[in-house]
C-alpha cells in the first residue's frame, strides 16, 4: 500500500529515535523496568480527563445535560482541564512512542487513532471558528443550533474511536 | 483463602459463558474500552469537583450544583464499570483473583463510593456553606485530597493488574 511505503520512508529516522538514551531508559533496557508502565498510567489518567471533560461539553451541545447552564460558561469552566490533560497525554504518549517508534508507526490501530484525533481537531476548529464565535446569541437556546449538535455528536464519536483504537494498540504491539 | 480463590477461578473458567467470552477475540478489548470510557466519566467528574474544593480552580457554577450534576453520572458509570469488570473477570478469573492489586482496588472502590455518597449528602444539606469558599469547612480540602488520591490509586491498581498478575500464578 502506498501509505505503508510512505511510513517506511521514515523507518531509519524512527529507528534512530528508538536508540536515544531516554527511549532506552523508558523501555527498561538496563535499569528500572517500570518506567513505561508508570508513564502509561499517567497517559490513562490524562486521557480519562480529556474524555471525561470533553463529553460534558459535547453532551451540553447536544442539549442532553446541564441544560440550564450557558454553553459558554460550561465550556469556559471545563475546557482548561481538557487542554492541560491533552498536553499531558501528548507528552506521555510521545515518551511511550519513542520506545518502539517504527512498530507503532506501522500499526493500523495507531494510524487510525491519529486519524480520528486529527478529525476531532478539525471538528473542534470548524466549530470554534464558526458557530462558537456567536455563542452568546444561542447560549441558552434549546435545542442548540444544528451545527452545535453535529459538532457535539461527532466529537463524542471520534473520541470514543480514539479510545478504542488506543486500547487495540496495546493488544497488537 | 488463596486456595479457595484458585478453585473458584478454575470453576468459572470452565463455564460455557467464560469459554464463549474467551473464544471471541473482540470481547475483552471491547469490554476494556467501555471500561476506560466509564473511568473517564468518573475521573473527569472527580477531578473537577476535587480541584474546585481545593480552590485550585474556581469558576462559574456553584460547587453544590457541580456535585449534584456530576454525582449521578459517577454512579451510572460505576454500574457499567462493574458490568464490564465482571465480563473481564468471567473471561480471565485467575488473573484477577490471585493478584493482590485487584483486591486492593475493590477495597478502595468501596471506600471511594462511600465517600462519594457522603459528599453528595453533605453538600446537599449544607449547600450554602460549601458554595462559599470562605465558609467551606476545612475538612472539604482534606476530603478532596483523600477522595482524589483514592480514585488515582484505583486506576493505578487497575493498570498494574495487567502487568503483575503473572507473577502470582
Amino acid at each position: 500500500m502506498a501509505f505503508d511505503a510512505l511510513i517506511k520512508h521514515f523507518d531509519p529516522l524512527m529507528r534512530s529515535i528508538e536508540d536515544w538514551p531516554v527511549a532506552s531508559v523508558i523501555r527498561g533496557d538496563s535499569g528500572w523496568p517500570w518506567w513505561f508502565v508508570n508513564i502509561e498510567t499517567v497517559h490513562v489518567l490524562s486521557l480519562a480527563t480529556v474524555f471525561g471533560s470533553i463529553i460534558m461539553v459535547d453532551l451540553r451541545l447536544l442539549g442532553i445535560v446541564s441544560r440550564n447552564s450557558k454553553v459558554s460558561k460550561l465550556s469556559a469552566e471545563v475546557l482548561p482541564y481538557t487542554w492541560i490533560a491533552f498536553a499531558t497525554a501528548a507528552i506521555s504518549g510521545t515518551l511511550m512512542f519513542i520506545t518502539k517508534a517504527h512498530i507503532y508507526a506501522h500499526n493500523l490501530n495507531f494510524q487510525l487513532k491519529f486519524l480520528f484525533m486529527f478529525l476531532a481537531g478539525c471538528n473542534m476548529l470548524i466549530f470554534h471558528l464558526g458557530l462558537y464565535r456567536r455563542v452568546l446569541q444561542w447560549d441558552n437556546d434549546l435545542p442548540t443550533p444544528t451545527g452545535a449538535r453535529v459538532a457535539g455528536a461527532l466529537s463524542i464519536l471520534l473520541w470514543v474511536g480514539v479510545i478504542f483504537m488506543g486500547r487495540w494498540i496495546g493488544f497488537t504491539t | 483463602m488463596d486456595h479457595q480463590l484458585r478453585l473458584l477461578a478454575d470453576w468459572i473458567s470452565k463455564t460455557a459463558l467464560s469459554n464463549w467470552f474467551a473464544s471471541q477475540e473482540w470481547v475483552v478489548p471491547t469490554s476494556q474500552s467501555i471500561h476506560i470510557i466509564c473511568v473517564a466519566i468518573v475521573f473527569g467528574s472527580v477531578l473537577m469537583i476535587s480541584l474546585r474544593l481545593l480552590g485550585v480552580s474556581a469558576s462559574g457554577r456553584p460547587v453544590s450544583q457541580v456535585v449534584q450534576t456530576l454525582a449521578p453520572w459517577i454512579y451510572r458509570a460505576l454500574i457499567v464499570l462493574l458490568i464490564t469488570g465482571t465480563v473481564q473477570t468471567i473471561t480471565e478469573p485467575l488473573r484477577q483473583f490471585v493478584t493482590p492489586e485487584f483486591w486492593w482496588k475493590m477495597f478502595m472502590i468501596i471506600i471511594a463510593l462511600g465517600l462519594t455518597l457522603w459528599l453528595e449528602r453533605k453538600v446537599r444539606n449544607n449547600a450554602a456553606e460549601w458554595d462559599a469558599p470562605d465558609r467551606r469547612p476545612a475538612s472539604a480540602r482534606l476530603f478532596a485530597v483523600v477522595w482524589l488520591a483514592l480514585w488515582i490509586g484505583i486506576i493505578y491498581c487497575g493498570r498494574f493488574i495487567g502487568y503483575v498478575w503473572s507473577f502470582y500464578t
